[in-house]
């Protein structure tokens, strides 16, 4: 199996299959980062992203040196752009949550604790929206998509220690916005 | 797991409870998707090249023609040293198709 190097050197002369490959390699990565910075409710806006960073590495192929990996050069372009992409979709409306649905299909005890649930969880929705980027990306990776500290490091572009930091650093800093908020989270 | 402090887990067990979604994924033609853009892509980023370098290209002789015009040349000089030029480009265009 071809390294990403030889990959890339063979799409830089040209090679369209070498940079399909490259495509059906990274393209489930870069759009699971697009989603973690972007947040569930932007899953059309996380594809179009990916396909963005696809386009724009293809036309940028030839000016990649390799002095670092492939896969950070690719996840940095991504991050980039989903959040310039955010920046602009912030204002809007987003598409329906499809929490409500999984909600609806997965229902609380009663309709309290539901409503209490959900008020809840809106609080920390706005908690987690207040958090730099980088916080963000890093709970939503974990705790939605199921990565691991590793994958997240990887994604993020940081050693696993600073992952690590970063997951610890926003759980502190949203049980001090809840607490703040009036809601317990013990 | 992370390693984390004692008032942790409230938080950690809340995130994982309050951020549980499905999780969407790509269109399985996705790949494919991707390269038939790139293939509507080139042809079209090679025509703007294409267009620029001849604007740029007739530009530039219509240019060097007038100032060397202008030091009283003849127009057969001028023709051999603007067109002269273009003699290893039309070799090289040849050599390689």
């Amino acid at each position: 199996m071809e390294s990403d190097s030889q990959l890339v050197a063979g799409a830089r002369n040209g090679d369209q299959q070498a940079f399909a490959e490259l495509v059906r390699r990274h393209s489930a990565a870069v759009f699971r980062l697009a989603l973690s910075i972007l947040g569930r409710e932007f899953g059309p806006e996380a594809e179009d992203v990916t396909q963005e960073v696809f386009l724009k590495v293809h036309h940028a192929i030839a000016s990649f040196r390799g002095e670092a990996e492939f896969s950070s050069w690719i996840y940095r372009i991504t991050f980039n752009q989903a959040v310039n992409l955010k920046a602009r979709v912030r204002f809007r409306s987003p598409h329906a949550d499809d929490t409500v649905l999984y909600r609806a299909v997965n229902p609380q005890p009663g309709p309290h604790l539901q409503a209490e649930t959900a008020q809840r969880d809106e609080a920390l929705a706005e908690c987690i929206r207040t958090l730099p980027e980088v916080y963000q990306s890093a709970l939503r990776l974990y705790y939605w998509l199921g990565a691991g500290v590793g994958e997240v490091a990887a994604l993020l572009g940081v050693p696993e220690n600073t992952a690590k930091s970063y997951l610890h650093r926003a759980r502190q800093l949203l049980h001090a916005m809840l607490k703040e908020k009036g809601y317990s989270c013990d | 797991m992370t390693e984390m402090e004692p008032r942790e887990p409230g938080i950690d067990s809340l995130l994982r409870h309050s951020l549980a979604a499905p999780v969407p994924s790509l269109p399985p033609d996705f790949d494919q998707r991707i390269m038939r853009e790139l293939h509507r892509d080139v042809p079209r980023l090679d025509r703007y090249r294409r267009i620029l370098l001849t604007g740029y290209g007739l530009v530039s002789v219509v240019t060097c023609a007038v100032v060397m015009r202008s030091q009283g040349l003849g127009w057969g000089v001028i023709a051999l040293t603007t067109l002269a030029p273009l003699v290893p480009v039309a070799v090289r265009t040849r050599v390689r198709s």
